[in-house]
């Protein structure tokens, strides 16, 4: 005789499971929608949801971002708040992630249903994150990702805080190389960039920008993010011996570029990077301070400019680290914040809506300048040129930002 | 109405409906819990792609570690598509899906021809290759600028609640589906290829076709996720897309919740999910998630390789013992004749022997080692061909050859007027050929009845989707099982069997294919005298209606009785035939083989077994 | 056609270092039949660990290798004894998932201890090359292909002339006969494994030099051994050695003259081609198919 082991169910015990079930839902039954405005206390903090890439390929930007958003805040707080309220930044880590960058924001506004929201950095991580914003019918002021595929989406709601998208953003060293005479023109250029949606507009726009003055092609190279090892790279560039090299950078590759130039000891008449050599102390000590002298970059943001707030701000970051000169990317969080409050100060509400439609009407003043955006959110003004010199940075273009009439030009070779 | 529910709140399937139930009624009670909703429809998501997976590394015990390739081909598929025609993505799935079936049959083709330990690193490489091409391929993809699709149309407030009904049904769907292919002979073919692969050839199985539609089944609905969670996700990246990560999650809420069982990956899906959430919230976010992972799946693999559900079930059977049962030594192998469907053609008396097997001259060397040399060998049909020789002189490689384990490296060997030496093991099986094994090769994780069902007599789709538990071949199977005296075993494990109840079944599966020629391999090894009288009786009742055996043994009395003729190998060939008697003297034979002593005195050597017999209990 | 030469020879210092790196790989797998993904995850560990040591004392990396063999030959040890001996005789595919599983857990302990940045050693020399002629050696690189090579040379001499090198070998061509004849299974499998281990600690010493690196590296890693191993077929050590220089200037020769984007492709696509034309690879033994169960 077989005896199947018993698999069947009392029958009570299903009904009295099911009664449990239905009571505990029906207990737990209904919610608010996420729409529903919320009774403001006071002193009740206006809390701001930030996620940054804290780790990952995109520390080093990433962390300057927080620092630049911590200032402000400081700032903030110190002159009463915002509309009265202190301001508190709930800041997380999206370790350089597209996916992760998604969830948190989604988490920020769904779950932890923050008041306001400000950018993360780069544009690959700006790309999802503006579209969840955007979902969610909330602002989104971001300091990076000037990428133009981050206008063409028709969102309403989202802001760059720089001076121009990543397409113009050459145009300042191109202008430079026409400004000077045809026969010290450089005659040669060697193009190695990322795969970033941001840096590949940018040099891509500057090439054919030099090829149509004339400037020769000798290499245009595309690497993948995760490339570690410059060397094939370099050595390719100095077999070809170009006067220029311009490169798209975040900022490991453009330490690693340097160093592998200078292994194989090849020194161009000028070096243009895109965002590694904004990197203040972090650069120059990856290079070396000696290699330093002579790089182009464009930048949204100069230290010594003359824009208001600008001193403070400088002051500020260096009591609370470490006597250290603010990176751009800094610059560019504490920017973005200075547009969050601007707008919020002027329409004296968080009400979404009318935040994003008085930036598309306002000018913003802020630390880079003044600012200002089309229907896209792409903001209208142009770069500027700066160059180390000496140790230190200084603007070479357009001259009514230069802090100096010197160009660096040839680059010296490497020490 | 009332027997309605009466059925769906019996047994088991209540808790799957109360379960079910939950799920369904969770955003009507609760509409606005967006982040609640957002992590079960993630869950759901996870799930559809593991109880896909498990189709393929489950069932049939291919690993991928590259499945999630599926949903970034359906993801890229559907924006792609939306990108050009702006069509909503959500319409776009069946395309999704039919992608990813396309892409799972050109590389299942491709890579799962042959049995494949490398399969999971090879499924590694395509999974990364497939971020390279997509992240390079910029004019189709856009490659790392991503894709954008428009937002969703609906209002904010409810965001997340058709995505999570789209993703749940897609669960139930794919979960049906799988449990339609456990029920049938597709799914025991794909747990007989995991078992032991070589058996699964032997007995009918087509394996290569068999694991290449897995494949395929496994892609489909993932494919169709795909297409949805793009429209959720609203941006896709060749690395966010292409992720190993994802592959890991998916292994991972398999083997958590029970690899191979029906509902373990729904429960490993959900479980993983939101644990990996509050880790996300609580344990300092993205920083410990790889880190939680990676312990996670080491302490599973090694400490829970079944996973929840059937480690749960065996608990609960164990307190609810099962009390095993002895063979019915009488009733085996005596309930009367078998009659075979295929009525086999008998030889008639006195016409020329037919050959029915022909081994024509071939060799099969392994390094150095010459184990089968030049051997000519036939059976005639009708026959009961014994084959007799030391260990080592190459019996069992003969049969492997003749079965189709392996290739000869020359020779030919013809079986019914057709040559079949370069035919793979099912179509031999196929053809008529079946055979035991020296020692048995059954399919631990199946029952004893579903062990023999398994086999596939024929290449026919319909036998394939036949189902495996009721119906015609399940009431075939139960017929041999009464046979050979297993009957009250039918739904027993396998594993619980003695060594004489697992050469029944095995015997029960080869009839099973009713084959033309039955290879048994040391069939009375192991069992007892009675029983191997019996099973002697069954040989001859078979013969009777036109099966031909060949037949190793070294049970020289029952060769000796029972086969005509007799066949000695001795190091790789065949070095006498003829009947049992001049076998007995030749004196090569005696040489070679039975020794001296034998012609002497046999009556002596036997007299020790024929005093046993007067021993109950044995 | 300098500029091919220069290629050529990068190239071919980089597959020395392949060499020692996919060597351990190889060793473990011929002994135990166990793919060991978290082999990258173990360069990874000892590169981060070699970077600390030469940030907090400057000495030489390469030299650190020295220490980071006897190291990487404890944890190696270690991690046979309380993980990897636990999986007993389960399939090839349970092991990739329990390496997998080791090499996540590893990253995620990088990651919590040393942050997710990336780091790389620079000695004195970093930026130096020797010059002959009109071609460029860096100095790193030719110091890193020697300690590989001398590395691989002590591997051949401990594998052919030591008691413990033909038991490992003897192991690995046939377990059964070699316990036979008293040589000590698992003993042999935790000493392959710790070599084999060891052998990561110097390639990841190396690594520390020669590429910046994050936790996140050992995909990378792991994909180029495999195809190193695959192609020269597993378990041979000369075939490893001579998959590493072929794939190594194939990688340097794709990244130079056609995209450095299709570079990375080469080591998947050797994977895939060579698993399914030719599965034992160029050296290794083919298996008899009716023995394996």
């Amino acid at each position: 005789m077989n005896k199947i082991s018993g698999r069947s169910f009392n029958r009570r015990k299903i009904f009295g499971l099911t009664v449990i079930a239905a009571a505990a839902l029906t207990v737990a039954a209904c919610g608010s929608p996420a729409t529903s405005s919320k009774a403001a206390v006071a002193t009740a903090p206006t809390v701001i949801g930030i996620s940054l890439p804290l780790t990952g390929d995109f520390s080093q930007p990433g962390t300057q971002a927080q620092r630049g958003y911590e200032v402000w805040r400081d700032m903030v707080n110190a002159n009463g708040g915002l509309l009265g309220h202190p301001v508190e930044l709930k800041i997380t880590d999206d370790a350089s992630n597209q996916d992760t960058a998604v969830a948190d924001y989604t988490r920020l506004i769904t779950q932890d249903k923050v008041d306001l929201l400000l950018g993360t950095f780069s544009s690959l991580l700006n790309f999802p994150a503006s579209a969840v914003a955007e979902k969610n019918g909330m602002l989104y002021v971001e300091p990076a990702g000037g990428a133009p595929t981050m206008f063409t989406r028709g969102f309403k709601y989202l802001f760059f805080a720089q001076p121009a998208v990543a397409s113009a953003q050459a145009d300042v060293f191109v202008n430079w190389i026409k400004s000077l005479p045809v026969d010290t023109r450089p005659k040669s250029a060697a193009y190695a960039t990322q795969d970033d949606p941001f840096t590949r507009p940018v040099i891509e726009s500057m090439q054919s920008q030099l090829e149509a003055l004339g400037i020769k092609t000798l290499y245009s190279k595309v690497y993948p993010a995760e490339t570690s090892n410059f060397q094939t790279v370099a050595s390719a560039i100095a077999a070809k011996k170009p006067d220029i090299i311009a490169q798209g950078a975040v900022f490991e590759d453009g330490v690693s570029l340097v160093r592998s130039l200078r292994q194989v000891g090849y020194s161009p008449k000028a070096l243009f990077q895109t965002s590694a050599p904004g990197n203040g102390s972090q650069y120059s000590t990856g290079v070396g301070a000696a290699n330093t002298e002579g790089v182009f970059y464009t930048v949204s943001w100069n230290e010594k400019a003359n824009t208001p707030l600008n001193k403070e701000f400088v002051a500020a970051y260096a009591q609370k680290y470490n006597n250290e000169v603010p990176a751009e990317d800094a610059a560019d969080a504490f920017a973005a914040a200075q547009i969050l409050q601007k707008a919020v100060e002027s329409v004296g509400s968080i009400d979404q809506t009318k935040l994003a439609d008085w930036l598309h009407a306002n000018t913003v003043e802020t630390i880079l300048g003044p600012l200002s955006w089309d229907a896209t959110g792409a903001p209208q003004s142009s770069f500027i040129l700066a160059q180390w010199q000496s140790g230190s940075v200084e603007i070479v273009a357009p001259s009514a930002a230069a802090t100096t009439t010197t160009v660096v030009y040839p680059k010296p070779a490497w020490k | 109405m009332i027997s309605l529910v009466r059925a769906l709140f019996s047994g088991r399937r209540a808790l799957v409906v109360i379960f079910v139930g939950v799920l369904i009624l969770y955003p009507v009670i609760r509409p606005y819990d967006i982040y609640q909703q957002t992590i079960l429809l993630l869950a759901f998501l996870l799930a559809v792609q593991s109880v896909s997976w498990n189709i393929i590394s489950g069932y049939a015990g291919y690993i991928s570690l590259g499945h999630s390739a599926f949903l970034g081909l359906g993801a890229y598929t559907a924006a792609i598509i939306a990108m050009h025609t702006g069509v909503n993505p959500i319409l776009l799935a069946p395309i999704g899906g039919l992608v990813a079936v396309l892409a799972a049959l050109v590389l299942g083709s491709i890579v799962l021809r042959r049995r494949s330990h490398a399969f999971v690193i090879i499924t590694i490489a395509l999974l990364l290759s497939a971020q390279a091409i997509v992240t390079n391929w910029k004019s189709l993809t856009n490659g790392s600028d991503g894709i954008t699709l428009a937002l969703p149309s609906w209002s904010r407030d409810i965001q997340a609640i058709p995505f999570y009904y789209l993703f749940l049904l897609l669960m139930l769907i794919t979960v049906v589906f799988s449990a339609q292919i456990r029920k049938r002979k597709f799914g025991t073919a794909l747990l007989a290829i995991r078992e032991d692969e070589g058996k699964a050839a032997a007995i009918g199985v087509n394996t290569s076709f068999t694991k290449i539609v897995a494949f395929c089944c496994s892609a489909f609905f993932i494919g169709m996720a795909g297409a949805v969670y793009a429209y959720f996700i609203t941006f896709l990246n060749p690395i966010g897309m292409f992720n190993i990560l994802g592959s890991v999650m998916i292994v991972l809420a398999a083997l958590i919740g029970g690899r191979g069982t029906l509902w373990g990956p729904v429960v490993g899906a959900i479980v993983l999910q939101i644990a990996g959430e509050a880790a996300n919230v609580y344990g300092g976010g993205s920083d410990t998630r790889v880190l939680l992972l990676g312990i996670t799946l080491v302490l599973v693999v090694l400490f829970m390789p079944k996973g929840l559900l059937p480690t749960f079930e065996a608990w609960w059977l164990r307190r609810h013992q099962v009390t095993v049962e002895f063979t019915n030594q009488i009733g085996a192998l005596g309930k009367g004749r078998l009659e075979f469907q295929n009525k086999l053609k008998l030889p008639t008396p006195g016409a020329e022997p037919v050959t029915l097997l022909d081994v024509r001259g071939v060799s099969k060397s392994f390094g150095g080692l010459t184990a089968v040399n030049n051997a000519d060998l036939r059976v005639q049909a009708g026959s009961i061909t014994g084959l007799i020789g030391p260990n080592g002189s190459g019996k069992t490689t003969l049969f492997n050859l003749i079965t189709g384990v392996m290739p000869p490296d020359k020779g030919e060997i013809w079986f019914d007027g057709k040559r079949i030496d370069r035919l793979k093991p099912w179509e031999r099986g196929h053809r008529g050929l079946g055979r035991t094994f020296q020692v048995t090769r059954l399919f631990n994780s199946m029952s004893v009845l579903e062990n023999v069902v398994a086999p596939l007599p024929d290449a026919a789709w319909r036998t394939l989707l036949s189902s495996a538990v009721s119906g015609h071949e399940a009431d075939r199977a139960r017929h041999l099982l009464d046979y050979v005296g297993l009957a009250s075993f039918a739904d027993q494990s396998v594993g619980t069997l003695s060594y004489g109840q697992r050469k029944l079944v095995e015997l029960a599966q080869v009839l099973m294919m009713e084959p033309r020629l039955i290879l048994l391999d040391e069939p009375a090894s192991g069992i007892n005298p009675s029983l191997v009288e019996k099973l002697a009786g069954v040989i001859r009742d078979l013969n009777s209606q036109g099966v031909s055996f060949l037949i190793v043994e070294h049970n020289i009395p029952m060769v000796l009785k029972l086969c005509d003729p007799v066949i000695v190998f001795s190091r790789g060939s065949a070095i006498a035939e003829g009947k049992p008697d001049d076998i007995r003297r030749d004196p090569l034979v005696l040489d070679a083989y039975l020794g001296d002593e034998w012609k002497e005195a046999p009556a002596a050597h036997l007299r020790p077994v024929t005093e046993l017999r007067n021993i109950r209990g044995v | 056609m300098e500029h091919l030469v220069q290629s050529l020879i990068l190239g071919l210092l980089i597959g020395g270092v392949y060499a020692l790196m996919a060597s351990g790989l190889t060793l473990v797998f011929g002994v135990m039949r166990i793919i060991n993904v978290a082999h990258g995850a173990l360069l990874i560990a000892s590169a981060m660990i070699t970077w600390y040591i030469w940030r907090a004392t400057g000495i030489d990396p390469f030299l650190i290798a020295i220490l980071m063999t006897f190291l990487m030959f404890g944890v190696g040890w270690l991690l046979y004894r309380t993980v990897i001996s636990r999986i007993g005789a389960a399939s090839v595919s349970m092991s990739v998932l329990l390496t997998f599983g080791l090499a996540l857990t590893i990253e995620g302990l990088l990651n919590v201890f040393a942050g997710n940045k990336f780091r790389s050693a620079t000695p004195s020399y970093f930026d130096q090359s020797f010059r002959l002629g009109g071609l460029i050696f860096p100095k790193t690189q030719v110091y890193g292909a020697t300690v590989a090579l001398v590395m691989l040379a002590a591997l051949y001499f401990i594998l052919s002339k030591t008691w413990t090198g033909r038991a490992i070998r003897a192991t690995s061509q046939n377990p059964t006969s070699a316990a036979l004849i008293g040589v000590s299974a698992t003993g042999v499998a935790a000493l392959a494994f710790a070599i084999g281990t060891a052998t990561a600690g110097v390639g990841g010493s190396i690594l520390s030099v020669l590429y910046p690196f994050f936790p996140a590296s050992h995909y990378d890693w792991i994909s180029r051994l495999l195809g190193i191993v695959v192609l020269g077929g597993m378990g041979s050590l000369p075939g490893a050695f001579v998959a590493a220089l072929l794939l190594g200037l194939a990688e340097t020769l794709t990244a130079t003259y056609i995209s450095l984007q299709w570079a990375t492709l080469v080591f998947y696509m050797t994977i895939l081609v060579v698993l399914l034309v030719r599965p034992q690879g160029l050296f290794g033994s083919q298996l008899r198919e009716d023995v394996a169960a």
